[in-house]
């Protein structure tokens, strides 16, 4: 098949998962019955409960109120969340950029470690280093990121203090501006390097914490396909023009191997993506997750919407271009080989 | 080197330029050790086309990478012999002039399974170069056709690259030692952000220059048409034909003493593989290069091959000239496989397939190895080994390991 | 035709019985190759601990009457650390003692995964052969369904089931069902139409049985390796979604649970009360890590693709 047809047939995919997912969530919602409630209080009589109704569109059919929300999206509008008392919308930008920066730097910290860990396993098959980092990365997708994060917590907060909690020490982030909402980058561009050690300290624990189950599993991919590759012909063609040990691993099998590690990193970034809530709610990070955490649990039902479609939408456009990413890479996947 | 590594002197003699005896290559398996290759020892003289013919899985191919070391332990074990190589180099004695270490040839004899990393790695793809079977996986599909042949020259022919690309007298301090670091491959981040930038990308472009030339002057000599526009290609967009001659450009760019040609042709179409193998030839005698030939096709080895040994489950069962043994065969392996083979005398329909399995390789047992094979087997066949004789007095090269000419 | 076809159905009973004999074979053959595995024994140990914790939960601690799924209370020791008379691994701030809850957790575990795998069995397995079976427009769109199931991360889908229907256990159990049964669907969908393009299919279809007989005695029980990897597999992977979604709070508080626990005794851990979390969380850990390391070492058995890569 063609790079160009795959792609267009993704493209043409991904409206019809994306309104698939809005269906979902939607319906999800209305199962937990009429979001009314978050609007009355109880000074009000019958007839205003009754204009609140009309108001919001819910004395209409459940799929009319479908087309109202979509609607309602496509405006901007969101809805109104109860655990942040704004609407939706105004509060969104900030959080994301606070949780992207999260992800982002677990993301970092899981492609460069898991495949440098991979690599390096598997250059060494069989070997002391080989079966250690196995143990590392078989332990990484069994390892409930609650509990991990916990373990850092315990030991480098409470007994060694080498790292914060929190997003930043609240002085150093008040006196810059926040144009990107990412505080490192805001702290690059203010030129203020006191606000960009702050941040970047107080990201590592929650970047590694939620860094671990990825590297793990892009390690143990990494592992596997350079083993795999490592077998090849075209390895021992390359030994036979006399290359050096470390050629013939860097520029030739470590190369085909990222291939089909780059799908997994596509998958991983899920991973990430689902961690924030728990990476956020351990170490007081005041992103989206924890906003979801709480919505959860008081029933806000603009806010979980919201938060699932986006994290949703998010998650299959990385796929997306993860898969598109692929497809150019591996020549062979062209051919039909 | 080390002394032990040179050969002693008597036998490997002028005209030879490899000797390989009694090589033994095992491999660790669940079931125990397979002899793959078990007491090997046959010569190859300078300037000749040595066929290695036998059945798949007879050690043919591994005998073949052991020349490279490109057998992995584990779980492959060497478990003896040597292999004895006479390269173009001087000796480093006698720098030239003849000694009992070189054999009074002036150049230098290595054993290349004593070598070190380092040294066999001067020899891969330079003195000692290999076709594989099949081109459609011995080239690294991620890399274009250029990079992988100009490895050979960055490898083993750096000088050559700075001559050509004009800049060899006038270089000096981080131009020439980045340019080397390039040429090697050993690059790193920022080396490779200087060679973007002037002055030093200049120079760069000139040794790219250089490189591409060297490169499509290698595939023309192997009748690549619009060779640098093939060069640009990765392998994927070329016919498997196309391809085993990128390979071949590749092996001999460097002109080497020897070739290991490891069935090159077995993987093409039959249209493509005579064009292949006269190819083959003809690079042959225009270079006077060795040519060890392995195959599993005895009529093809008589056509391109001056002499032959034919391989049985880990031994040589019978070694000569080409011509003789095939109009003469006298191991009866050998000669069930020339009775196998189709040609414009026999019958239709009347070829003989040689009966059984070909046997066990794990711990074998004392005994001729074709023995529960063999239609005129006799006693003492499953109790001793036959030993590689000379068949008669007359013919001293042709000899065969079998009890019936004991 | 007859005649033909009796002579056939003779054919047909000797090679069941010598089939019977070779998949018997089979059987031991893939025990044995399992058990030569250290990793996979390894994880076999722990999960038959794991199970036996579970199994004996009203033996080797002294049931909460009358719930016993609750944590017993005891005030007076609250935040006692490990090796306290009474509470070997120590009390949380509220009392629970955590040895109590781990015991119990795996029983509440075992609980959660097994009725969750069990319905997702059949949900997906269901669902997949159809899709599969029928083909065409059913299998169009029940695919459509899964790949949108697929899309949403599955811990946020969870999430926000559970939300919706209120933080409850069987909510929890409810949620997990509906994002676990996605996988099944595919496997055997993938398997019915694998199995239905070979030979042996053919033959039999030849011979005059009929769809769902074919479904019966050939598909069905060749499908059953790779669901049976993916259940294991499962078993580990819902309970580390389910104490997740337990640790956010989605369950009722004060039950003997292990995310519920780790979640409790979060509230001691910047006064260095490390033990109330830690010891549940362990818990978690082994019991996701015991059952991926036997679904590995089912899959690297049953799955001759893989076997081949080693």
């Amino acid at each position: 098949m063609q790079i160009r047809d795959y792609i267009i047939r993704r493209l043409l995919v991904l409206p019809v998962l994306i309104i698939g997912t809005s269906i979902i969530v939607f319906a999800l919602t209305r199962i937990g019955g009429s979001p009314i409630g978050i609007y009355l209080s109880h000074e009000m009589n019958p007839a205003e409960v009754q204009e609140m109704k009309e108001r919001f569109h819910l004395d209409k059919p459940v799929p009319v109120q479908y087309f109202y929300w979509i609607k309602g999206v496509t405006q901007g509008d969101l809805g109104w969340s109860g655990v942040a008392s704004a609407p939706v919308v105004d509060v969104f930008p900030k959080k994301f950029a606070a949780t992207m920066e999260l992800a982002i730097a677990a993301g970092i910290v899981a492609v460069s470690l898991g495949i440098a860990l991979g690599t390096f396993a598997g250059a060494r098959r069989n070997k002391l280093a080989d079966h250690i980092i196995r143990v590392v990365s078989v332990g990484g997708a069994s390892m409930p990121l609650f509990w991990f994060a916990i373990l850092l917590l315990i030991i480098f907060w409470v007994w060694l203090g080498w790292f914060p909690i929190g997003r930043s020490d609240p002085n150093l982030f008040e006196a810059i501006a926040h144009p990107t909402g990412f505080y490192t980058i805001d702290a690059l561009l203010a030129g203020n390097f006191a606000a960009f050690r702050d941040a970047i300290w107080h990201l590592i624990m929650p970047a590694v914490a939620l860094g671990y189950g990825a590297t793990a599993i892009i390690a143990r991919m990494m592992r596997s396909s350079l083993i795999e590759e490592l077998q090849e012909d075209y390895v021992d063609a390359a030994k036979a023009k006399g290359l050096a040990e470390r050629v013939v691993l860097k520029k030739h099998a470590r190369r085909n191997a990222l291939i089909p590690t780059v799908t997994v990193i596509g998958l991983t970034f899920g991973f990430l993506l689902q961690g924030t809530v728990v990476a956020e709610i351990i170490f007081r990070w005041p992103g989206l997750g924890r906003w979801m955490a709480s919505a959860v649990l008081r029933g806000d039902q603009a806010t979980i919407m919201t938060y699932v479609m986006f994290t949703s939408i998010l998650f299959l456009i990385v796929n997306l271009v993860v898969d598109i990413i692929y497809a150019n890479l591996d020549r062979r996947v062209v051919l039909g080989e | 080197m080390s002394p032990d590594t040179i050969y002693s002197s008597d036998s490997l003699s002028g005209d030879l330029i490899a000797s390989v005896s009694d090589l033994k290559v095992y491999f660790q398996s669940k079931q125990g050790m397979v002899h793959s290759v078990d007491g090997v020892s046959f010569d190859i003289v300078d300037g000749e086309m040595m066929g290695l013919v036998g059945e798949t899985g007879c050690g043919k191919s591994v005998t073949a990478r052991a020349f490279m070391q490109l057998i992995q332990t584990p779980p492959g074990v060497l478990a003896g012999g040597s292999i004895h190589f006479k390269s173009q180099k001087q000796c480093k004695k006698c720098t030239g002039s003849g000694c009992d270490d070189c054999s009074n040839t002036g150049r230098e004899i290595v054993d290349l399974l004593s070598l070190t990393e380092r040294q066999i790695r001067e020899l891969r793809g330079d003195r000692i170069a290999m076709i594989f079977q099949d081109p459609g996986k011995a080239l690294n599909p991620g890399l274009t056709i250029r990079s992988q042949v100009a490895e050979v020259f960055q490898e083993h022919r750096e000088s050559d690259v700075f001559e050509r690309a004009g800049i060899a007298d006038t270089m000096s301090g981080l131009t020439s030692y980045l340019l080397k670091q390039y040429v090697r491959q050993e690059t790193n981040f920022i080396t490779k952000l200087l060679l973007k930038f002037p002055p030093f990308s200049l120079a760069r472009k000139k040794v790219d220059k250089a490189i591409n030339g060297l490169v499509s002057d290698a595939l023309a000599e192997t009748q690549i048409p619009n060779a640098n526009k093939i060069m640009e290609r990765f392998p994927h967009e070329l016919s498997g034909g196309m391809k085993q001659r990128v390979m071949i450009a590749q092996a001999i760019a460097c002109n080497p003493d020897l070739l290991i040609a490891d069935e090159p042709t077995t993987a093409l179409d039959v249209t493509v593989q005579a064009r292949v193998l006269d190819l083959i030839k003809d690079l042959q005698k225009r270079h006077k290069t060795s040519v060890l030939y392995i195959s599993h096709d005895l009529s093809l080895v008589r056509r391109v091959c001056d002499r032959v040994a034919v391989m049985y489950a880990g031994k040589i069962v019978e070694t000569g000239d080409a011509e003789t043994i095939f109009i003469n065969p006298k191991h009866p392996y050998t000669q069930g496989l020339i009775k196998a083979l189709p040609s414009m005398t026999h019958e239709r329909g009347k070829l003989e397939a040689i009966e059984g399995m070909v046997p066990e390789l794990i711990e074998p047992k004392a005994g001729c190895r074709f023995a529960s094979r063999c239609k005129q087997k006799k006693a003492n066949c499953d109790k001793t080994d036959p030993e590689l004789k000379a068949v008669s007095n007359k013919d001293k090269s042709h000899k065969v390991s079998c009890f019936l000419y004991e | 035709m007859t005649q033909d076809s009796r002579t056939n159905s003779i054919v047909i009973n000797g090679l069941n019985d010598s089939a019977f004999k070779v998949r018997l074979n089979r059987n031991l053959e893939i025990i044995q190759s399992v058990l030569a595995n250290p990793t996979t024994v390894i994880g076999l140990v722990i999960v038959i601990l794991m199970l036996m914790m579970a199994l004996l939960a009203p033996v080797i601690t002294e049931p909460n009457m009358p719930d016993p799924y609750q944590m017993p209370r005891d005030w007076q020791a609250a935040r006692s650390a490990p090796l306290t008379p009474g509470h070997v691994l120590g009390t949380t701030n509220r009392g629970g003692d955590v040895y109590y809850g781990v015991v119990w957790g795996a029983r509440t575990s075992l609980k959660l995964s097994l009725i969750v795998v069990c319905l997702t069995v059949v949900l997906g397995v269901t669902i997949g052969s159809i899709a599969g079976i029928v083909g065409g427009k059913v299998d169009e769109v029940l695919m459509r369904i899964v790949d949108v199931f697929l899309s949403i991360p599955e811990l946020i889908f969870a999430l926000a089931i559970a939300a919706i229907l209120g933080p409850s256990f069987t909510n929890i159990i409810l949620a997990l069902v509906v994002v676990f049964w996605v996988k099944y669907a595919r496997i055997m969908r993938a398997q019915v139409i694998r199995i239905k393009q070979r030979d042996y299919v053919d033959a039999a279809r030849i011979m005059g049985d009929s769809k769902i007989q074919i479904y019966l005695k050939d598909i069905l029980p060749n499908s059953f390796s790779p669901v049976m990897v993916q259940a294991t597999l499962d078993m580990g992977n819902i309970v580390l979604v389910g104490a997740t979604l337990s640790f956010i709070g989605l369950s009722e508080a004060g039950i003997a649970e292990w995310g519920v626990l780790v979640s409790e005794g979060q509230a001691g851990i910047s006064a260095g009360r490390w033990w109330a979390s830690t010891f549940p969380g362990l818990m978690v850990f082994l019991w996701a890590l015991a059952f991926n390391l036997v679904g590995d070492g089912l899959r690297d058995v049953l799955d001759p693709r893989t076997e081949t890569k080693r």
